[in-house]
């Protein structure tokens, strides 16, 4: 019955999708190309990989605000490592990724540890991070990385952007990851009822701790390619981008209160709301418009999942 | 049979629910000044069948005729205008507000002026609680700090505020401790003498008998027996429920008892688990009676490490050993089934092929793969051997009855091959049948040389399985008395003794 209606919901989106693409492309013809829609792959990356993080948190009943800063910190941090400390440009990514994954496991810690609520205590980070994020960078932005180091964010591997493989790798880790594993489950259980899960033996607080940390380590992540795409680093890069990934992973069927969730479906939501927003500026819509609209599908398509549901069961 | 003194009849009342047919043409009424009980299996049909009468749900077919007059319900509100009130097993009350906001809510008196005229609120509220005798009970208290017996009482208060003439119970002592049900039952009692008609829907036979006026047995949705209680013993209504008899409540199995598999001394955790000391041999059942709040679960869970013990040793087959948590205490060989099965027990949502895998997943999984074959597998062996019924193991175990979610929980510690179960409260909220069934289940584990602490509020069943009984009181044990000394008497004098030493 659940399978059953999480199918029925991916579905619905992927029409929708459809639908969405067909229309669109009627409205401008810039924007059915491949060149336009691989550079909107190139765009959608960053929210994607923490998207595919914040299904995981979210499916466990959990969220996490604090990714857009946890960007910002390892974006600068990456600049400040390289330039300012003089370590080799391989290294300060890796560096300031490591410092944007222990920034994750604090959130963690935080929520596990001190059993603080994850919306609250990331809300808290969401502060903190980009305070130290703006303290470290002092309003001075980097820039002049060399060449090589664009690879990442501005060319394409066998004629892909670069950051859509790591994006599809990505996808395809966490599919399996969720659905197969005894990790996957036991995130399902938690969100479920964590504590049946608790009572069962089952590790919720050493699983919480895990994905808190992968969710800082995918903002890390994207954040070097962020840096890539866009050639500076400034201390105000992800803001807001937390919102978006929430859309996408709400939008793609994750339940905001855990219990379910694919990644199939928030990458479906990711791709919906990309196009949505590239279309619509396309076709001269300006982008308050654009965001109307976004909000509008996202309660069109939670009113429509839970029609359908409603229908299937009996309660 | 007459209806013509009836205040509520219902007459050919059928309900499908997503095409199966939950209730088929079952008539039943209510006299003013009666108690009429409604007896079933879970999933006979009796929840529906008082749903329909409180305006829950609109019958398929079927007309409800209230004291002459053919009406529809569709929605409470017309039930409540009726002169029908429920009080369900989950009360419905609000924790924040004080107990006279929670009786009159929504029904507020005002003054001239429209304004809620609270002074006004209170006096009818106190008056309303001192007809049911409960004078103890603050008008202005948060009902959040209230007992469940109270919270029940404050209920009632509710109904008759909205002047109710039929009065529905759902299960009212299945939580109470026993006290307070002596104390409901004279409210029961009061209220028929004022002409209240009550519908009273209970599994406890004894209530039934000194309660009810009429009977009536629903089984899979249909109307079985209306008799007057004269008429009938607790057998015939016992196989009227199940379609068959069941021989004996209570099969004792006999097993060979073996050596010590767990002894605990001078366990201590907080305030409920004081100084327990207390040895485990293997196939034996040991039960643990006390009042609700005496620290029977509380030593559960410090045996189970969800509360690690504060002191005190522990010793597996001889070996000292420390639980600090579940993972831990299942390791060992411990396994507990808990008091709370929808949110200690269960992951509702999920299939019963994920609930029986979920303390062993570890297990079941090369790597960090699960074996879904073998997880498959397992589950179908558990469905089979306890007799879990269901349409297939994909099914989620929240639509299963409460008999069946209960052998699911068990299916699912049994996968650990525990040396020692802890049953809290196995067959709380299960119908006769599956409670039987529980129990034998229990029996063929004690044969397999498996050790079982029984927890269980209901005196004969510990008295009747167990072959020994620990009685707990305030956090100490006061009594250990072997099966064949276990009366009544002297489990229950020992249930409120207090040990020297103790405030209060």
């Amino acid at each position: 019955m659940k399978l059953k209606s999480l199918i029925r919901h991916e579905t619905f989106l992927a029409v929708l999708l459809v639908v969405v693409l067909i229309v669109l492309s009627f409205q401008s013809d810039r924007f059915f190309t491949i060149d336009n829609l691989l550079n909107q792959g190139r765009l959608m990356t960053e929210i994607g990989l923490i998207a595919i993080a914040m299904t995981f948190v979210i499916a466990t009943g959990g969220i996490d605000l604090s990714v857009g800063s946890i960007l910002g910190l390892t974006a600068i941090l990456t600049g400040v490592f390289w330039q300012n400390v003089g370590l080799p440009l391989p290294v300060a990514a890796t560096a300031a990724i490591a410092a944007g994954t222990f920034a994750g496991f604090v959130n963690g810690v935080i929520i596990t540890r001190f059993r603080v609520p994850p919306l609250i205590a990331t809300l808290a980070t969401l502060a903190l991070y980009r305070g130290l994020a703006e303290g470290i960078s002092q309003a001075r932005s980097v820039r002049g990385y060399p060449e090589w180091f664009y690879v990442l964010g501005q060319k394409d591997v066998l004629g892909v952007p670069t950051q859509l493989w790591i994006l599809l790798f990505a996808a395809v880790v966490a599919s399996v990851i969720l659905a197969y594993t005894t990790w996957g489950r036991t995130v399902y259980a938690v969100g479920s009822n964590e504590v049946a899960s608790r009572f069962s033996g089952l590790s919720v607080e050493k699983t919480k701790l895990a994905l808190y940390t992968a969710s800082g380590f995918a903002a890390a992540v994207a954040a070097v390619i962020f840096v890539s795409r866009v050639s500076t680093t400034r201390s105000d890069m992800g803001t807001g981008i937390e919102l978006d990934a929430i859309t996408a992973v709400v939008l793609g069927g994750t339940s905001i209160f855990g219990g379910r969730g694919t990644i199939i479906g928030t990458i479906i939501g990711l791709c919906l709301i990309q196009a949505l927003k590239n279309g619509l500026s396309l076709a001269g819509i300006k982008g308050d418009g654009t965001i109307m609209l976004i909000g509008a599908v996202l309660i069109l398509a939670i009113l429509a999942s839970n029609l359908f549901e409603r229908s299937g069961t009996r309660t | 049979m007459s209806n013509s003194t009836a205040y509520v009849s219902l007459t050919d009342m059928s309900k499908s629910f997503g095409g199966v047919k939950v209730l088929k043409d079952v008539s039943f009424d209510v006299r003013p000044g009666e108690v009429h009980a409604l007896l079933g299996e879970n999933g006979a049909g009796k929840s529906t069948l008082i749903k329909m009468m409180s305006g829950l749900y609109t019958p398929d077919a079927g007309t409800i005729t209230v004291d002459g007059r053919e009406l529809k319900f569709s929605t409470t509100r017309d039930a409540g205008a009726a002169g029908i009130a429920t009080v369900y097993q989950e009360l419905l009350l609000f924790p924040e507000l004080s107990v006279a906001e929670n009786v009159f809510l929504g029904n507020y008196p005002r003054t001239a002026t429209g304004i809620i005229d609270w002074a006004e609120v209170r006096r009818r509220t106190r008056d309303l609680l001192d007809q049911l005798d409960t004078f103890d009970l603050d008008v202005d208290t948060k009902v959040l700090s209230l007992s469940v017996a109270q919270r029940q009482r404050v209920e009632i208060a509710k109904a008759l505020s909205k002047n109710a003439r039929i009065l529905i119970m759902d299960e009212p002592t299945a939580s109470l401790v026993e006290s307070d049900v002596q104390r409901l039952m004279a409210v029961v009692r009061q209220l028929r003498e004022r002409g209240v008609g009550i519908v009273y829907v209970s599994h406890r036979m004894p209530e039934i008998f000194a309660l009810a006026d009429r009977v009536t047995v629903l089984r899979d949705g249909a109307h079985v027996a209306t008799r007057d209680i004269g008429e009938v013993d607790e057998n015939q209504l016992v196989s009227m429920m199940v379609g068959r008899s069941i021989e004996s409540l209570f099969p004792k199995a006999q097993a060979s008892i073996g050596g010590t598999v767990l002894r605990v001394t001078k366990l201590n955790h907080g305030r409920h688990v004081r100084d327990i000391s207390f040895a485990l041999r293997r196939g034996e059942i040991l039960g643990i009676a006390g009042l609700v709040g005496s620290g029977r679960t509380e030593l559960a869970l410090t045996l189970f490490g969800m509360t690690p013990a504060t002191s005190g040793e522990i010793e597996m087959e001889g070996k000292a050993v420390r639980i600090g948590s579940p993972r831990q205490a299942r390791d060992l060989g411990i396994a507990y089934v808990p008091e709370d099965r929808g949110l200690q027990g269960l992951v509702k949502a999920m299939a019963i092929r994920k609930n029986v895998s979920m303390a062993t997943i570890e297990r079941l999984s090369s790597g960090i793969f699960i074996k879904a074959g073998e997880e498959a597998q397992r589950a179908l062996d558990a469905v089979k051997r306890l007799s879990i019924r269901c349409r297939n193991i994909g099914q989620p175990v929240g639509e299963l009855s409460g008999g069946n979610q209960q052998k699911v929980v068990i299916a699912k510690w049994l996968e650990t091959m525990p040396k020692v179960l802890i049953l809290d409260e196995p067959t709380r909220g299960v119908d006769v049948g599956a409670k039987a069934e529980i129990h034998t289940i229990m029996g063929e584990l004690v044969k397999q040389g498996v050790a079982i602490i029984m927890i269980s509020s209901e005196l004969p069943e510990v008295l009747g399985m167990s072959d020994r009984v620990l009685v707990i009181s305030g956090g100490q044990i006061t009594g250990e008395i072997d099966r064949a000394d276990a009366t009544p008497e002297r489990v229950g004098a020992a249930m409120t003794a207090h040990r020297s030493g103790e405030a209060a």
